[in-house]
């Protein structure tokens, strides 16, 4: 199996508080990988990594390797890197104050895409994508904050995925939202997966039971287990990791 | 994630369960060694009791069946705790099965006793097939009870050993029918006898392999007893490196 990503003795600090402790893992190509893990352990912080935005917060440093595909992304630029390497999170973000059509155009835009054509194009592709066109097709020009909140998570993965990035990091992205709007999402993520590699943490085990290939458990800021996702809920090699699924802590 | 109170609630589902599951093979085992008694000693009032523990069975399998699905459906279980819940659910179908082959040999034990047609030794064969039979149900059981994949790790080779047995039951009996040694409705009945243990020892089988997967998380295949020997003397041709 090709591996699209390669985290190399990662380590990561805020200040001088270590937040996650010489991860190294693989993670495949075209396959969803699920980060799981109790609150604070760094699942956030390992994929804020992946993408350079953890030093986007002050005094927040990272050391250690990430690959794609072979090329450090610490040695790239940070927008080259998240234009290739893209980012939902956990409570949807869409620009407030522009429309839909606009929200999904935006990293396009800023990348210097000017030409209507293209960009009516990639906003087509991208709602598609995100199984959000059926449903705004008739209203591209409202405000993206006009829609519901599932609509609004799958605008922010169309808008992640109008540049068209390799790899999808997701940070809790159903925490938000209702059974109906989580469904559509992880079908999307089912979806996704043919043409990109994603990356998804979760509190929710039973999603990452669902969605993902791979499952990595994160406990107090170190890599526990990585494992077959299936392996992983049904014959977990760590002591640890069955504690913590089955609920006997956390 | 499961709470400390939902964690409290599966554990204390998974205890009940636990219990359940220990009473139904209790009475799977107690159904087999009643009607072997009932058998041997063509005990019709025996022959009645292993009837009604075979309603006790049926009636306990449901409750089970009911717990697993609820536990199932409240707490989404995974892993020792998956595998304990679709273990017990599984095997309950084979503890089951061991209740009714009890049943089946209560009827037989009544039709016998009504011809007044067994002989010493053929009570001798049918006991040393059943002593085997118990004793593979009994090794299941105790497995299942202490969570002890290995007691039962080589249990498919056990069975070979009831399998041979069956094989040389068959034949002789056969063998006296066509010799006319052996009234055909008797024999026939015998074959059936033979037979039931046989599947007991099977389902014992079943238990020991769902145990080492419940306890270890690992499959153990069923392999035929000639395929093994194959694999085996394949194994043993190879040169070592």
């Amino acid at each position: 199996m090709a591996i699209k990503l390669s985290v190399e003795s990662v380590s990561a600090w805020y200040g001088e508080k270590l937040a996650i402790q010489d991860i190294t893992m693989d993670i495949e190509d075209r396959m969803v990988t699920a980060v799981i893990g109790p609150s604070g352990c760094g699942k956030s912080t390992l994929i804020r990594c992946l993408n350079r935005m953890h030093e986007t917060i002050p005094k927040a440093r990272v050391e250690g390797k990430v690959l794609l595909q072979g090329e450090d992304i610490y040695a790239a630029s940070p927008v080259s890197v998240r234009r290739r390497i893209g980012m939902v999170f956990q409570k949807a973000n869409p620009f407030p104050t522009m429309s839909i059509y606009d929200n999904v155009a935006a990293g396009l835009r800023l990348n210097g895409v000017r030409n209507r054509d293209e960009l009516d194009k990639a906003v087509l592709g991208s709602l598609k994508q995100a199984a959000l066109w059926d449903e705004v097709k008739d209203s591209l020009d409202e405000s993206g904050a006009s829609l519901s909140g599932g609509q609004q998570q799958r605008l922010c993965i169309a808008r992640a995925l109008a540049v068209k990035p390799e790899v999808l990091l997701m940070d809790e992205p159903c925490s938000a939202l209702d059974p109906i709007a989580t469904a559509k999402i992880e079908d999307l993520i089912f979806d996704l997966k043919k043409d990109f590699t994603l990356v998804v943490v979760t509190h929710n085990m039973q999603q990452a039971a669902r969605v993902s290939e791979t499952t990595a458990f994160m406990y107090l800021g170190k890599l526990i287990e990585v494992n077959n996702t299936r392996e992983l809920f049904e014959r977990p090699r760590e002591a640890l990791t069955e504690s913590y699924i089955t609920g006997r802590f956390g | 994630m499961p709470q400390a109170a939902e964690r409290k609630a599966l554990e204390k589902g998974l205890h009940k369960l636990n219990e359940n599951m220990v009473t139904l093979a209790e009475l799977a085992e107690l159904s087999i060694r009643k009607a072997v008694d009932g058998l041997t000693r063509l005990d019709p009032e025996v022959a009645q009791e292993v009837f009604t523990l075979d309603q006790e069975v049926y009636g306990l399998q449901l409750e089970i069946e009911r717990t697993c699905i609820d536990l199932l459906a409240l707490h989404a279980p995974v892993a020792r705790d998956l595998r304990t819940i679709t273990t017990s659910l599984k095997i309950t179908t084979d503890l089951d099965r061991i209740g009714r082959y009890g049943k089946d040999l209560s009827e037989l034990t009544l039709q016998f006793r009504d011809r007044h047609i067994v002989e010493r030794a053929d009570v001798a064969r049918i006991q040393e097939m059943a002593d085997r039979t118990i004793t593979m149900v009994d090794t299941a059981i105790e497995a299942f009870v202490h969570r002890n994949a290995e007691s039962v790790r080589n249990i498919i080779e056990v069975d070979d050993a009831v399998d041979l047995l069956h094989d040389e039951n068959f034949k002789d009996i056969v063998r006296r029918m066509t010799e006319g040694k052996l009234n055909v409705e008797t024999g026939a009945r015998y074959l059936l006898v033979n037979r039931y243990f046989e599947r007991i020892a099977d389902h014992a089988v079943n238990i020991g392999l769902r145990v080492v997967y419940m306890v270890t998380g690992d499959w153990l295949p069923r392999v035929r007893a000639a395929d093994r020997a194959k694999r085996r003397d394949d194994g043993s041709a190879k040169p070592t490196p």
